[in-house]
């Protein structure tokens, strides 16, 4: 077969070329009357969704054709298929970036397939769509803008999660013409519209409509370059501009020379502006240059970031910029190094000697002339044009001492998938730039989405993806289609995915419970290694105690929590105790859960699973957070109560120290009700109503509280001193000095006293504490600064170093006094 | 998997750093922030309030304050999705908002550490999960310091063991699985304790999970293929649980007493100011803490307490007998340091002198703060009241009959010592023999229920709830030293005591030879256990009673690995015992020997679920000090612990005073 000529169809624009490369002819039936339909296409050489545009007369043939539907092909006019459609009137058709197909209706319902394959899931706009009726809609990759007829604007930026929001409102007015930037490009990071309302645009983003004064509208087109920065403009006058996005400068302006409104506008990359008629397309390059294409029949645009895909019936074309290597090469005339080296392909298959020359002569640059020559190699469409190329490179690479063939590998590769997914049979006309986008991995995504299993597993094997998804959906999709029983068909599909990685059997399940097997669902749902996957989908089986067991086994606490509080709305109460009582760590949970929010649950629980002190703990808790008196007692005897029938002895103490409670918030009651005006003892412990009043100076009650609530002696005598020194009562403690015996001893009374600073009575105790050494008592003496003293307790003990210690701290008559010691202990030299 | 440069504390906190601020850019225009208590501190760590304010944090608000007002129209959320309670506030406060403002909110919630379906199901019933843009931050380990990272989770010890939900296990076991992602898997994991055998298995069961999932995508090709790491020698996980007693006694560290007087949170101390001086001073840290904070000073101010500061640095970790000398010495050498300025004769040094006169004054600034701390702390351990305490202690951890410090327990009671400290005695004492007598207990109780307010019947049961105060039943008494070997419900301590060498009475303060030091004179059990798989020789060595030779470690203790000598003593420690080897490809492996060689040094991470002390830290910096030239030690925690903290799970907080 003779080469086709690379320069077929390069049409020149102003400084650069631009080529439309036919990828696939026969697309549609003849009878398809493209003129009657509105069509959709995905980006990245996706689908192509038709559906007939209601506004025009058709003929009609029979039932069958007239009704309503949507129709999905592959770009090579493979009928994909089906959607009948009898859900109202069509406002919105376009496709997001993961070839999922959007249809908005009039009374602004959202329908998302996914999966090309009628799968959908539907929500609505809200924001008054249904009372206006839903206009028209423009999409971008992950989102659009529905237009409703009073001129609100509804935009969705995520499908998975739809969220529509209101848009700043806009003016009244006729909108002649709109177009969206997306937030990817935008300055607020949310998507802009672009609102031509009588003559001028407006610029509406969420928070305001912003005005761009121009004069030359209404617009009957408006149309945002694909990274946002320029907009295409049809002037009332049928002339097209091109300005900047912001609208501050003009970039070109260009006469179609044709009274009819083009039917669309579309860019073309982000130079070139392509406007449409029934069978005419003109394409605008920079400063109003332009080239015109004639069509027989009907031509729709789908744009694509890189170019536009022109589809008729007869033919698919990719139209686009010829990217700066491929024009190095094969422009005619060119003398670039690559060029050059293309050329000594010929001359080496002739045999003849000037391939070297040519070599040496483009030595210096050869490095990059094997570049461009791969480079051009991946834009390069035609198959022979792709070997050529690289058969250039490659013998350009031989000739080179270093170089790196990693790029070259790679583009193999790469056109090797491109080869296999471009077929017609297939139809996915990539170009290199939007395979590079696309990724690998969204590609296979697209094929399995098309059932082409063997290409997709072939083509992951090769660039080593993982494989799992295409398994998992060919899995789930037998489990769709298959009529075998249950049992065969489980063991049929972990047959073919034993020892695969990664296998999802939880989806595959999920498949099987949707399509109704059930059986076949739990029976998959065992293969599934991953405990907490399987938990969603058994609760929805109501497997409700096999999916807690799964829960708890996969030690996700939230996973436990959820599928508790979905069992706890579920079941009786009974019975649901009776499912946690023999999980513990269930139980944990739902009491961790239950405290402080349902305390009666809690009631509930303790008592079920009879657990007596529990229940009655539950219930001091809310004698604590009780609020007034009674209720608090009222609380106390319940939970008193709820112990009296137990004999072990912790639980009896339990029980009487609950009743103690109560009788101690009695006893304070009228403490508060007789010594003051407000609530001050009530509430304090035992110890601290003690301690008040002693401070207060009301001993003889205190005495009295000691010996109700029988406070051990010691703990008395400790209160008492504290209180008494706090109290400042030094004639008290002198009093109190003068018993014979404490059972705290004595030394505490010194120390506190001495801690409040009061020396003179803290010496009083010095002589009472009677066990203490003699070197301790004398450090007791110094500190309350009677040295004399601990001189005398150091002449007792008969310690003189200790004494000349003392002499030197010692001044005045103590001094003098301990001299004296001093030298009645010494021995008379 | 490829190595990231830097250290494991400086890859959590750049990518907790990145992970908030990507979250906070993606919210348009300026925003209040609310935040759980829990939260506000860790994320203080790893980024400052003015570079939350670059990216448009107007004002911080407390989720638990319920204060945040309609001054903004975009509120973020920040707050832990795995605490109901909380995600029910959020849910509220949302609500309240909506209702009242007459602003249209554009409200965003940050889960951390991830979305939950429990919070998706209580938004969804609050009926506004469809109002709120919601986002992951997953949040897991925040590095206090180079060697120590913890998860900074406040609650984990109550909820752990009384509440006994192990929603923090799982939250480790994800942090881990963070390293291991970073690393590769632990070739070894060792363990001690219940708890620590589920988190085990836990990373067992994620591993396996995780291969699963490996080549779905979902894990990145970066994850594919996850081998057992070259450069990490194992884990060890030790539980809580297995050694209480340790915790509940006083930290006798510097860094350890602050935390026992002051309290130490997210590396920050709130000191009096009558104490270290007003805030006048603002060091570069300390400016830039967030607001709320900073609302509340007056009487408190916030000393960054970790080892930028280069005197901290050299203190933290010293018994405090020692930290006054050290002080002495700094303070001289800094004397010396400025009067050099006399001795700088030509232009040239002087410029030098006033080069370096920043690092001088802020050295004197840090040497001021840490020399009136130390003061305070003295003031606190020289009273009659600590001195009691501490004998009381390091009896019961030396193995004494305890009941002969009961008349002293009774009379801290009555002289109204903080209930926290009473409790801590009387557990410390139930853990290291094995129960109280009940009649003691009973008596205990009377006493302190009569002391403290009835409320805390609620508090003892909590206690035994949480085994930490139990009356002594016949089936404990078998916790005598001689009793050994046997798995045990509780740890046996006077076993442990003999035959690990907890008491070791000749250790010196100044010069430590041995861990002990961090408690005067108790190893604590924790540590000797992680010693037991690190230091095989040296314990052995210090059991016979032979020589010390912790400097000369021989070779033999790297070829012998996991309990592998002492299966029998950790045996009475209470819990399951286990050693794991995670396996991969042998083939891989090999390769990967060859590659890298087998002598770099490598990290083992030391795992303490449910807490640690900041005197078990030093202790662990002691130990990783002599095995520097093997390997290095990385402390994971779930949170810092002290006794206080353990006894604050416990004790009942109402009372019966609340009257409207």
């Amino acid at each position: 077969m003779a080469p086709s000529n690379p320069l077929a169809n390069w049409e020149r624009l102003g400084d650069s070329f631009y080529r439309k490369v036919p990828i696939y002819d026969a697309i549609f039936d003849d009878d398809v009357e493209l003129e009657n339909y509105i069509i959709a296409g995905a980006p990245y050489g996706g689908a192509i969704a038709l559906h007939r545009d209601e506004s025009k007369p058709y003929r009609f043939r029979d039932a069958q054709t007239s009704k309503s539907s949507i129709d999905i092909y592959s770009c090579s006019g493979k009928h994909i298929n089906r959607i009948n459609w009898e859900y109202g009137t069509i406002r919105g058709l376009g496709w997001s970036d993961k070839e999922e197909l959007l249809v908005i209706t009039e009374d602004g319902t959202v329908r998302r397939y996914f999966g090309l394959h009628g799968d959908f899931t539907s929500f609505s706009l809200g924001n008054g769509a249904e009372d206006y009726g839903v206009r028209a809609c423009r999409f971008w990759t992950s989102g659009f803008v529905a237009l409703l007829s009073n001129n609100q604007l509804v935009a969705v930026s995520n499908y998975d999660e739809p969220r529509p929001r209101l848009l700043a409102p806009c003016p009244e007015g006729e909108v002649s013409s709109w177009s969206l930037i997306p937030p990817a490009y935008t300055l607020s990071r949310s998507v802009e519209v672009l609102l031509a309302v009588d003559k001028t645009v407006y610029l509406v983003d969420p928070t305001e409509a912003e005005d761009k004064v121009l004069q030359n509208g209404p617009f009957k087109h408006a149309s945002v370059s694909p990274t946002g920065r320029f907009v295409a403009l049809i002037t009332a006058e049928g002339k097209v501009w091109v300005v900047s996005s912001d609208f501050q400068s003009k970039y070109s302006e260009y006469d179609p020379e044709s009274r009819v409104t083009p039917r669309t506008v579309d860019w073309c990359g982000d130079d070139a502006v392509v406007i449409a008629w029934e069978d005419e397309v003109h394409l605008i390059g920079p400063n109003g240059v332009a080239a015109r294409y004639y069509y027989d029949g009907t031509v729709h645009v789908v744009p694509e970031f890189d170019g536009v895909r022109l589809i008729t019936n007869d033919t698919c074309e990719f139209l686009h910029k010829v990217v700066d290597v491929t024009e190095a090469i094969f422009r005619l005339g060119s003398t670039s190094p690559a060029s050059v080296l293309l050329d000594s392909i010929d001359l080496l298959e002739k045999k003849s000697p000037k391939a070297d020359e040519n070599i040496q002569r483009i030595r210096p640059s050869l490095p990059e002339a094997v570049d461009t020559c791969v480079k051009a190699a991946g834009h390069e469409f035609d198959t022979y044009w792709q070997k050529r190329l690289l058969k250039a490179a490659s013998f350009g690479k031989s000739v080179l001492d270093l170089y790196n063939s990693d790029e070259f590998v790679e583009m193999t590769e790469k056109l090797r998938v491109l080869k296999a997914v471009r077929d017609y049979q297939i139809g996915l006309p990539l170009s290199y730039e939007q395979y590079m986008r696309l990724t690998p991995e969204r590609l296979i995504e697209r094929l399995v989405n098309r059932h082409e299993y063997l290409l997709a597993i072939r083509i992951s094997e090769y660039l080593e993806l993982p494989a799992d998804r295409i398994y998992v959906h060919w899995a789930s999709q037998k489990v769709k289609v298959s009529t075998v029983d249950d049992d065969a068909l489980c063991k049929l599909i972990v047959q073919r995915l034993e020892g695969k990685p990664g296998i999802s059997f939880e989806l595959i399940a999920q498949t099987a419970y949707d399509e109704g097997r059930a059986h076949l669902a739990t029976q998959l749902l065992n293969h599934e290694p991953r405990a907490g996957k399987q938990v969603p989908l058994l609760l929805d089986m109501e497997e409700d105690e096999i999916a807690l067991d799964k829960a708890i086994e996969c030690g996700d606490v939230d996973l436990v929590n959820y599928v508790l509080l979905h069992l706890k709305t579920k079941l009786p109460l009974a019975s649901f105790f009776r499912t946690i009582n023999t999980r513990p760590m269930a139980s944990a949970l739902v009491e961790t859960t239950a405290r402080g929010q349902d305390t009666e649950l809690l009631k509930d629980l303790f008592y079920q699973d009879d657990r007596p002190i529990d229940g009655s703990n539950v219930l001091l808790s809310e004698a604590l957070d009780a609020t007034d008196l009674p209720r608090k007692t009222e609380k106390l005897q319940l939970a008193s109560r709820l112990l009296s029938d137990s004999k072990d002895p912790s639980v009896v103490l339990q029980q009487k120290l609950l009743n103690e409670a109560s009788q101690l918030l009695k006893v304070q009651e009228t403490l508060d009700k007789d010594l003051a005006d407000r609530s001050e003892f009530l509430g304090l412990s035992l110890n601290e109503t003690i301690y008040r009043l002693i401070r207060s100076g009301y001993g003889k009650r205190a005495q009295k509280i000691q010996s109700e609530f029988r406070m051990p002696e010691k703990t008395f005598w400790w209160l008492r001193l504290r209180a008494l020194v706090a109290k400042r009562d030094w004639g008290e403690l002198e009093e109190i000095g003068k018993n014979k015996k404490s059972p705290i001893g004595w030394e505490p009374f010194y120390n506190e006293i001495l801690g409040a600073g009061n020396t003179k009575l803290a010496s009083l105790f010095v002589p009472k504490c009677t066990n203490l050494p003699a070197e301790d008592k004398m450090e007791m003496w110094v500190k309350c600064g009677m040295i004399a003293k601990a001189g005398e307790e150091a002449f007792k003990a008969k310690n003189v170093n200790a004494l000349e210690l003392l002499q030197a701290r010692a001044s005045g008559p103590a001094a003098v006094e301990i001299e004296r010691m001093i030298n009645q202990l010494r021995p008379r030299k | 998997m490829a190595p990231y440069p830097g250290s494991d504390a400086d890859y959590f906190r750049d990518k907790a750093r990145r992970d908030l601020l990507t979250l906070l850019e993606g919210v348009r225009g300026k925003k209040n922030l609310v935040v759980s208590q829990d939260l506000a501190g860790p994320v203080g760590l790893f980024v400052k309030f003015s570079l939350l304010q670059e990216y448009g944090v107007d004002r911080v608000f407390l989720l638990e304050n319920g204060n945040v007002d309609s001054s903004q129209r975009n509120v973020v959320f920040l707050v832990h999705a795995e605490k109901i309670r909380q995600v029910r506030a959020v849910a509220e406060q949302i609500q309240r908002l909506q209702r009242n403002g007459n602003v249209e909110h554009e409200l965003s919630i940050f889960w951390v550490p991830r979305r939950t379906l429990v919070s998706n199901s209580i938004l969804e019933e609050a009926g506004i999960i469809g109002d709120v843009n919601i986002a992951e931050f997953p949040l897991y380990f925040a590095p206090l310091e180079q060697d120590v990272l913890s998860l900074e989770l406040e609650d984990s010890f109550g909820d752990l063991y009384l509440h006994k939900d192990p929603a923090c296990i799982f939250h480790s076991a994800k942090a881990l699985m963070d390293i291991q992602q970073r690393h590769g898997y632990f070739p070894r994991i060792i363990g001690k304790g219940d708890h620590a055998r589920r988190l085990a298995d836990l990373l067992l069961r994620m591993r396996k999970e995780l291969d699963a999932e490996e080549s779905s995508g979902l894990a990145g090709v970066s994850a594919r293929g996850l081998l057992p790491s070259a450069s990490t020698e194992s884990l060890i996980i030790i539980d809580r649980e297995v050694d209480f007693g340790t915790a509940l006694l006083t930290q006798l560290t510097y860094e350890g007493l602050i935390d026992e007087t002051v309290g130490i949170k997210n590396n920050q101390a709130d000191v009096d100011t009558s104490i270290v001086g007003p805030t006048a001073v603002p060091q570069a840290q300390e400016s830039s803490k967030a607001p709320q904070q900073s609302s509340k000073q007056g009487q408190k101010r916030k000393v960054q307490l970790d080892s930028s500061d280069q005197l901290f640095s050299q203190l933290r970790d010293a018994n405090f007998a020692i930290v006054g000398d050290i002080l002495n010495k700094v303070a001289r050498r800094l004397e010396s340091d400025y009067e050099s300025r006399h001795a700088a004769k030509t232009t040239s040094e002087l410029r030098e002198f006033v080069n370096k006169l920043p690092t001088y004054q802020l050295e004197h600034q840090s040497l001021r703060v840490h020399t009136n701390l130390a003061e305070e702390i003295m003031r606190t351990t020289r009273s009659d009241i600590f001195r009691k305490i501490l004998e009381v202690q390091q009896n019961n951890a030396a193995g004494a009959d305890a009941t002969y410090h009961h008349d002293a327990v009774e009379e801290l009671i009555a002289r109204d010592v903080p209930l926290k400290t009473i409790l801590r005695l009387l557990c410390l004492e139930s853990c290291m023999s094995g129960g109280l007598r009940p009649r003691d207990l009973e008596n205990f109780k009377r006493q302190i229920i009569q002391a403290y307010g009835h409320q805390h019947l609620l508090t003892f049961w909590a206690l035994e709830k949480m085994e930490l105060l139990q009356p002594r039943s016949s089936a404990t008494t078998m916790l005598l030293p001689t009793a050994g070997a046997q798995t045990g419900t509780k740890t046996n301590y006077g076993y442990l005591r003999k035959n690990l060498r907890l008491v070791v009475e000749e250790v010196s303060e100044k010069d430590p030879n041995d861990v002990a030091y961090v408690y005067s004179g108790f190893a604590p059990l924790s540590i000797r256990l992680v010693q037991c798989v690190l230091q095989k020789p040296y314990i052995l060595s210090l059991v016979r009673g032979g020589p010390v030779t912790a400097a000369t470690p021989s070779p033999a203790s790297a070829s012998s690995p996991g309990w592998l000598g002492f299966e029998d003593v950790v045996k009475s420690a209470r819990g399951a015992t286990f050693s794991i080897v995670q396996k991969g490809d042998d083939k891989a492996i090999r390769a990967r020997q060859t590659i890298s060689g087998n002598n770099a040094i490598k990290t083992v991470y030391v795992f303490f679920l449910g807490g640690i002390t900041f005197t078990e830290i030093a202790a662990l910096r002691f130990i990783a000090a002599q095995e520097a030239p093997r390997r290095k030690i990385v402390i994971c925690t779930t949170s810092l612990i002290n006794g206080d903290r353990m006894m604050d799970a416990a004790i009942e907080k109402g009372n019966f005073a609340k009257l409207e």
